[in-house]
């Protein structure tokens, strides 16, 4: 029904109260929220968490929303905050869960196999700090421009150039450890 | 290997992690509607007052509620926070005015009432808009951070839970950028106000 419709129709729609036009929002960013989520925390049950706190908030707080604004970049900011106060209450109540793990055991072998490459990408990303990994996940993952994830971050602009450049130097090194 | 080879592993990569966890997010929908309920997106504290203030037949009594229950509020915070205020002579270094130092950094105090929140930070740009921890040790809503600042304007906000609010009563003046309120303090000779 609302597949036709643009997305400030269904944010009036939302605003309105309609659960249903909220729901197709859900639709067109759950993967890239969950992927931010997932990217930033490298935790499975956390970033399934707070993606679900990042769409009730953003619809309860909808009226704080300005159209003149891009709506990935407001849901975006919200997600991101939710992560970081996450991470900071990790800091102190270390999760149970075991971090985004590989699959299946190392076998030389198959180092060259793409998927064997991509679970040292994961390994790699795992030891990255948070302050570097954010921008990456926004910039590889969610394909953001820089000034966007300058938004998002709340960081400058030439922070986010700096911190990608290095986090990537950084991630290529740690990859290159686990070969 | 090259950069944009490596680029495209890391894509690669992250995308495949979503990929893997669609079972987890194929419900979603329903979940958050379920947990929503009937509520209705909040309310801005003035679309309330201008909703409740709409002249209506029975609209009095509301109104008189409405006026009774914001200068309750403001008393109680206005109470809480002078009970809170350090005193001269009190063997504290914080002050709502800032204590300047000889090489005129001052410690500057930020402080907001959040009664009900978890986790409260400033984020500014004396701190690169990174964050610096607002504690309340005894629990009565009242987040404080003394930030040692050198002479100059400052923009900053407070995230409270993760949410904005940039409107810091103390604030010397409010700017407003991406929708957003920011509040602004000159410290010092270097600030315009000051």
């Amino acid at each position: 029904m609302y597949r036709v419709q643009d997305e400030v129709s269904l944010l009036r729609a939302s605003l309105q109260g309609d659960t249903a036009a909220w729901g197709e929002m859900i639709t067109r960013y759950k993967d890239a929220v969950f992927g931010l989520c997932l990217g930033f925390m490298r935790n499975r049950a956390d970033a399934e968490d707070i993606c679900h706190d990042a769409f009730i908030r953003a619809y309860m707080n909808l009226r704080r929303y300005d159209l003149e604004r891009r709506f990935s970049t407001w849901l975006f900011t919200i997600a991101a905050n939710l992560c970081r106060n996450q991470l900071r209450y990790r800091r102190n109540h270390p999760s149970t869960e075991e971090p985004l793990q590989i699959r299946g055991g190392r076998d030389p072998a198959k180092l060259l196999d793409a998927e064997e490459r991509q679970n040292r990408v994961r390994e790699a990303l795992d030891k990255l700090p948070y302050s570097y990994r954010a921008p990456l996940v926004l910039r590889f993952y969610n394909e953001l421009p820089y000034q966007e994830i300058s938004d998002i971050l709340a960081i400058p602009e030439g922070t986010v150039k700096t911190r990608i450049h290095r986090g990537k130097a950084m991630l290529k090194e740690y990859y290159e450890e686990g070969a | 290997m090259k950069d944009d080879a490596f680029e495209t592993l890391l894509r690669d990569a992250l995308r495949a992690d979503v990929k893997a966890s669609q079972g987890c997010l194929a419900d979603l929908e329903e979940r958050v509607a379920s947990e929503l309920g009937d509520r209705r997106p909040r309310l801005r504290w003035f679309q309330w007052l201008a909703q409740l203030l709409a002249p209506t037949r029975s609209g009095r009594i509301g109104q008189i509620a409405v006026v009774g229950a914001t200068a309750a509020i403001f008393l109680f915070l206005g109470v809480t926070l002078s009970d809170n205020v350090p005193r001269m002579g009190e063997g504290t270094q914080l002050s709502l005015q800032p204590v300047q130092s000889a090489d005129g950094t001052q410690e500057v105090l930020f402080v907001l009432p959040a009664l009900d929140a978890e986790d409260v930070a400033v984020v500014g740009s004396f701190n690169a808009w990174e964050g610096t921890d607002l504690s309340d040790p005894d629990g009565d809503g009242i987040w404080t951070a003394s930030i040692p600042l050198s002479p100059g304007r400052y923009e900053y906000a407070f995230i409270i839970d993760g949410r904005w609010w940039g409107q810091d009563p103390l604030a010397d003046e409010y700017i407003q950028s991406f929708g957003e309120y920011s509040s602004v303090r000159y410290i010092g000779r270097g600030g315009d106000g000051a």
